[in-house]
Parts: structure tokens; C-alpha cells; sequence
């Protein structure tokens, strides 16, 4: 124990200082801030919960809140469900599994940006052609409507982002142990008996690891977002990030800016750790 | 184990280095260390000077190679000269990476600001440009924004851009149409009727290929032809009223309904390069409203087309028929907070590109600038499209831009959403009017 007082400073000190100079510190400037008229340079008064008061009238941000709520709460359900889908297809006995898995992964490799403008052209081009080739009226006008911008977001998303979600249940699907799969065999347990009272219970921790992941990335959510829709048609699916950016740069309203940030953060910050709690609380040991 | 063990100390050390060294960056600023090596000074007369670096940074992206090719012939001229040039991407992201330069203290020493709003931000950094060669060169009218109440000019033009109804001559001839004879609404309307009844024989898609999804192209551009006179076309009364009237709200709805009724559908998800690229450029479509700044791109596409089938004309505007909206979309401003040799030096480096005769052949030819000055009389203008704006804007037929005077974001985050959702249904005119006052006055 003599050893770890200088080889475990040296190896915290960097991780602290990093920590604390990108992260910690600017959070807490962000709460100073919020509290003032802050222009980006320099701020003259403190000016109190006045940009928290404002917040409440302030109808685009509770519409970007709603829109990110929602997305949210679809693209965390249909994210799981197909990354698990995924990762039971690639742990079966199929013989291109690999190459599915490498597959399946690389969209996550490709950065929001061109992704966006990836499914941009998808959707607006593609769609169109195929429309108008086959004559079907759902796939004309993709992204000009607040529907097709929000069902484009969650494809965006789903597709980006399943790959890495089917990594994580692979990982625990593979840490289920054999014996319980043969004696279920043995016991004539079905299929779906087996994925319902075995593979179910015992990946549950990837749950809370997926889902976590992909509640906070959902609410997180700007790259894709400007580049696909860029909050149109009407900032219909502005989200909260995009929407903060808005304010703060494009509007320089910094201060007003970071209050918005502030409310975010803690909405996020309550979304995820309750989650997590109960998730937790849900997990079996073996 | 001891393998491991290594790894993990060398990644320590090795993320502790990074971050000494990135913390050591501090204070490196890009440009300072100017010093080329003039050699044993034969070189020409202004060599002798003592050695200045200038740190340029500037918001218009699309002639960021020919700039830094026109800095590098100075930089030639001048030894004792150093410029480093950074051109960010338009809209907002410059104006963002410019106040973070000021706020990190590595100022620019000489930068760009668009509007009324930019300069008061910046205006405790703009030096006082009234005794240099380019203020006095500046055509009449051209400083109007830049010029305080006490004759102080602190910015020059970069140059004068204008735009209109762009249209393909080759259709409009196909079609039987003169372009010289449109000049009221009603004559439009009529040539627009024309073009759509025939679009099968003339083998085209729409008449006009409206970019809904460009806010800008609707709140900025059309809205300040019907909104300029409310304002007496001064940007500057535009930025300080506290509140806008939409005097000729009915005829802006009729405008825009026209070109959403003939334009390509869907309106909503059509942007900036489907129409210009996509639709105008390879002749699907006849009109679109842009401005001369499209011509290169044009010329990408198709260099034939773009030289002799392209023209552009004034959108109608009743009583002020056959005006183009010309304007001045970013000026020059020289940062105060230095010595007076990098000011001095500053101020002679504009003078030069605008004033001397390399750099008004580089500015009329390899930017493809309308320059604000005089001294251009006798040199002829790049292309067909600015041609026709800086013929309007020497006969004096334009229609004032007030557009970047609006409060901050009222185009991006109100006006142009409010417009959208008219065009999507989703609001009436009446609501989109009502909207878009109330957001001026709660934004200004």
C-alpha cells in the first residue's frame, strides 16, 4: 500500500486535471453564467433567475423539449429492439456472421454529418424517385413535413447507432453460461421459454448499459439533426441541443443560452441516473 | 502483468505531456512570427519597411483561394509583410469563431463584419478608416451604413452584390417571352402563365424552383423588397425601429404565393443547391430568385450556358417598378487594439487591393467582385449576372438592402419559420404577419 501514494497520484493526475479543466470547470462556469447577461466576452450585472423566468414563455423551447421527449422515447425503444435483434442474429449459427457484425457496426464508424446528408439525399432524392416510379404517395415530400422530418430523425438515428447497441448485447450474450441453455434443452424448454426466463433476465445489465447509452445520445442528439432536417420545416424538429446552439450563436443570446443549457443538463442528467436506479434494481446476479 | 504495467505508466506520462504540451500552445498565435528573410535588402522600395504581420480573418469563403493568392503577390511586393488569412464558413459560424478569437486575446488584425449588429459589437475594435485611399475611392452611397454621426468611416465595402429574378434566356425566348417587357406583378404573373402552359413543349419541370427549406432566400432576400421602403431603405433604421409595420404585407403573399404555386414540389424540403445546381443550372426549371453571388456555380456546371443563356431582372414591386435590391453584404474593419505601424499597415494592404492596378485586375477578374469604388469605369465586369447589378446599381435604379438589419436571428429562428409554416399550411397569412411583428419586437 506504501507504493500507491506516488505511482496513484501519478496516474489520477492527468485524468483530474483533464476532468476538471474541460468538464468540470466549464460546467460550473455554465451555472455562473446562467445567472447573468453574459455576452460571450464579458458580462456586466448578475441578473438572477431572470433567463429561468423567460424560459417558461419561451414556446419554441418547450416545443424542442416535446420533440426531444418524443424522440427520445421512440428511438430508445426501437434502438434496443433492433440492436438486440441484431445481436441474436449474429450470435446464431449462421455462417456469414462475421461479416454481418463488421456490417452491421460500420455505419457507426461514419460521422452525424455526413450521415445526415447521407439520408438527406436518401430521402429527398431517393424517396422521390422511388415514389414516382411505383406510384406510392408515402414516399413523396420526405423531410418537407414535421412527420416525415421526425420518422427521417428516428431512421437516421436507428440506423447509425444499432450497430454499436448489438456490440454491447453480443457481449453479453455470449457471457451466458452454456449449461443453462443445455439443461433447458434437456428440460424441452421452447425457444421463446429460453430467450424469456434465461437469455432475458441474464442480459439485463446490457439493458442498463444500452439503455443509458442511448437515452442520453438520443436527448444529445445535433449533428444529425442540422444536418438532415436543420430543425425544418418551421423548426418542427429543432431539438434542444440544435435549439440551444440557435440562441446562442446564430441568436448570440449566450447567457440565455446557457440557462437553456442548464435546464437540458439537469433534465438529462435526471432522465439517465433514474433510469440507471431502476434498471439496476432489475438485474439478476447469477 | 509487467507488460501491462508499462503500458498503463506510459499511457500516463503520455497523456500528461500531451496536456503540458497543449497548455504550452497558449500564446503561439497563429502569424506573429513573421519574419521572412528579406536577404541583404535589394529588393524594392517598400522592403525597407520594418516587419509587420497581419492576421486576417473574414467571412466569405468562396474566394478564399484567389484571396490568399492575391495576399501572397503583396507578401511578394512587400518582404516586410507577413499575411495569414482565415476564411470561415458563412453565416453564422463566423461571427462565432470571431467574437472566441477576441475573447481567447488572438485577435485578427484585420476582419469582416456584415451589418449593423456585427459592427456594434465589434465597434470598440474598428479603427477609424476616414484617411485611407479606399474611403475616399468609395462610390457614392457605399459607406452610408459604415459612416458615425461624426463622418467617421470604420469599415470599407468588400464589394456590392445584388439579386433578382435570375432566368434562363434560352426558355424565355422558346416561350416568346421579353424579358425587357416584364415590369409590373401583373406583367409576371402573365409571362409566368405562359411559361407553365407550355412546360411540356418546352421540356421543362416547373417555372420556379422555390428553396422552401432556405429561410433566408424568403425572409432576407424577397421580404426586403416589399419591406426596403418602410425603412426609407436605410439598414440602419431598419436595425433601430422597434417595431415593422408589413406595409405591403398582401403584395409579399402574392409574390411568394406565385412562386410556390409554380414551383417545383415539395417546396419545403427544396434547398439552395437543388434549385441552383439541380434545377436552374440544368435547365428544369426557367426562374429562380438568386443573386449574381450563384454565377460561379453556375459556371461549374455548365460554362456555355452560364455565359450566354443566364440574366437576371428586378422582382416587381408596385410604384418602384425595374429596381434591383443591391447591397453590400460585408465590409472590412481594421482592429484598433494594436500599434499604429499594424494598423498603418493594415489600411495600406486594403488600399492596395482595391486601389492598385494588380489588385483591382485581381478583384474585378479572379474574384469576380462589382467593386464599391471608383477607378473600375474602363475595366469590364466578369460575368453576364453582375453585369446586370452593377448596371442597376451605376443608374441608381436599386432598392436598398435592410435585410441585415433585422434583430439577430429573426430571419432563422421567427421569420423564416413563420413563412415555412405558411407555405406548409400550417398558418394563415394573417397569423404569419402577426408572428413575425411580434418576434421583432420581442427580439429587438
Amino acid at each position: 500500500m506504501r507504493n500507491k501514494e506516488l505511482s496513484f497520484w501519478l496516474f489520477i493526475t492527468p485524468v483530474i486535471l483533464s476532468l476538471s479543466l474541460v468538464v468540470i470547470l466549464p460546467v460550473v462556469m455554465g451555472f455562473f453564467f446562467s445567472f447573468t447577461d453574459w455576452n460571450g466576452l464579458t458580462f456586466n450585472q448578475f441578473i438572477g433567475l431572470g433567463h429561468y423566468r423567460r424560459l417558461l414563455e419561451d414556446s419554441q423551447f418547450r416545443q424542442s423539449l416535446e420533440f426531444t421527449f418524443i424522440f427520445a422515447f421512440v428511438s430508445v425503444i426501437v434502438l434496443n429492439i433492433i440492436g438486440l435483434s441484431l445481436a441474436l442474429l449474429v450470435t446464431s449459427k449462421l455462417k456469414s456472421r462475421n461479416l454481418l457484425r463488421t456490417v452491421f457496426f460500420m455505419p457507426n464508424l461514419i460521422g452525424g454529418l455526413i450521415l445526415g446528408f447521407i439520408w438527406q439525399f436518401i430521402f429527398v432524392r431517393v424517396f422521390a424517385a422511388m415514389g414516382n416510379f411505383t406510384g406510392i404517395e408515402g414516399l413523396l415530400g420526405w423531410l418537407s413535413t414535421p412527420a416525415t422530418g421526425f420518422w427521417g430523425l428516428v431512421i437516421l438515428t436507428v440506423w447509425q447507432q444499432a450497430g454499436y447497441i448489438m456490440i454491447i448485447y453480443i457481449a453479453y450474450l455470449q457471457g451466458i453460461p452454456k449449461e443453462l441453455i443445455e439443461s433447458a434443452n434437456i428440460d424441452g424448454a421452447t425457444p421463446f421459454q429460453k430467450f424469456r426466463y434465461i437469455t432475458f433476465p441474464l442480459i439485463a445489465p446490457g439493458f442498463t448499459v444500452s439503455m443509458f447509452l442511448t437515452l442520453s445520445s438520443s436527448f444529445k442528439i445535433y449533428d444529425q439533426n442540422l444536418s438532415l432536417t436543420g430543425g425544418g420545416p418551421y423548426n418542427s424538429t429543432q431539438m434542444v441541443a440544435m435549439n440551444i446552439v440557435d440562441t446562442a450563436f446564430a441568436s448570440n443570446q449566450m447567457a440565455y443560452g446557457q440557462s437553456k443549457a442548464v435546464v437540458f443538463f439537469i433534465i438529462v442528467a435526471i432522465f439517465s441516473l433514474s433510469q440507471v436506479y431502476y434498471n439496476k434494481k432489475r438485474e439478476v446476479d447469477l | 502483468m509487467f507488460k501491462r504495467r508499462t503500458f498503463y505508466k506510459g499511457l500516463a506520462l503520455f497523456s500528461a505531456a500531451g496536456i503540458l504540451a497543449a497548455c504550452g500552445n497558449e500564446g503561439d498565435i497563429p502569424g506573429t512570427d513573421g519574419g521572412t528573410d528579406t536577404g541583404n535588402g535589394n529588393g524594392d522600395g517598400a522592403a525597407d519597411g520594418e516587419e509587420v504581420s497581419l492576421a486576417i480573418m473574414q467571412g466569405k469563403v468562396e474566394f478564399n483561394a484567389q484571396f490568399n493568392e492575391l495576399a501572397q503577390m503583396y507578401m511578394d511586393e512587400n518582404p516586410n509583410v507577413t499575411i495569414e488569412i482565415t476564411s470561415v464558413g458563412g453565416g453564422t459560424d463566423y461571427f462565432t469563431q470571431l467574437t472566441t478569437r477576441f475573447g481567447a486575446g488572438d485577435e485578427p488584425d484585420i476582419f469582416s463584419v456584415a451589418g449593423p449588429n456585427e459592427m456594434e459589437q465589434m465597434a470598440e475594435y474598428m479603427a477609424d478608416l476616414s484617411d485611407t485611399d479606399a474611403a475616399g475611392a468609395a462610390l457614392d452611397g457605399m459607406l452610408d451604413t459604415v459612416t458615425e454621426d461624426d463622418g467617421t468611416v470604420v469599415a470599407l465595402p468588400y464589394n456590392i452584390e445584388g439579386y433578382g429574378f435570375i432566368y434562363n434566356m434560352e426558355i424565355f425566348e422558346a416561350a416568346g417571352i421579353d424579358a425587357d417587357q416584364i415590369e409590373t406583378y401583373e406583367d409576371l404573373e402573365e409571362a409566368v402563365q405562359t411559361i407553365d402552359s407550355q412546360l411540356d413543349e418546352l421540356d421543362i419541370q416547373a417555372v420556379f424552383a422555390l428553396p422552401g427549406a432556405e429561410g433566408w432566400v424568403m425572409g432576407d432576400h424577397l421580404a426586403n423588397v416589399f419591406l426596403s421602403h418602410e425603412f426609407n431603405q436605410d439598414v440602419n433604421e431598419a436595425y433601430n425601429a422597434d417595431t415593422i409595420e408589413f406595409e405591403r404585407a398582401d403584395e409579399f403573399q402574392r409574390m411568394l404565393d406565385l412562386q410556390a404555386d409554380y414551383s417545383i414540389e415539395p417546396i419545403l424540403s427544396l434547398d439552395y443547391s437543388q434549385q441552383v445546381e439541380e434545377y436552374f443550372s440544368l435547365g428544369q426549371v426557367a426562374i429562380i430568385q438568386q443573386g449574381n453571388w450563384v454565377y460561379p456555380t453556375l459556371e461549374q456546371m455548365d460554362p456555355d450556358f452560364a455565359e450566354n443563356s443566364v440574366s437576371m431582372m428586378p422582382i416587381p414591386l408596385d410604384g418602384y417598378e425595374n429596381q434591383l435590391p443591391v447591397g453590400i453584404p460585408n465590409y472590412w474593419a481594421v482592429n484598433s487594439n494594436n500599434d499604429d505601424a499594424t494598423v498603418q499597415a493594415a489600411k495600406d494592404f486594403l488600399d492596395w487591393m482595391y486601389l492598385s492596378d494588380e489588385g483591382k485586375d485581381f478583384v474585378i477578374n479572379e474574384f469576380n467582385f462589382i467593386p464599391a469604388y471608383e477607378g473600375y469605369e474602363d475595366m469590364e465586369i466578369g460575368d453576364p449576372l453582375s453585369q446586370v447589378v452593377y448596371d442597376y446599381s451605376e443608374s441608381g435604379d436599386t432598392i436598398g438592402w435592410i435585410f441585415n438589419g433585422y434583430p439577430t436571428g429573426f430571419t432563422n429562428n421567427e421569420f423564416g419559420p413563420n413563412l415555412q409554416a405558411y407555405l406548409g399550411g400550417e398558418m394563415t397569412w394573417e397569423e404569419t404577419i402577426e408572428n413575425s411583428i411580434s418576434a421583432w419586437e420581442s427580439l429587438q
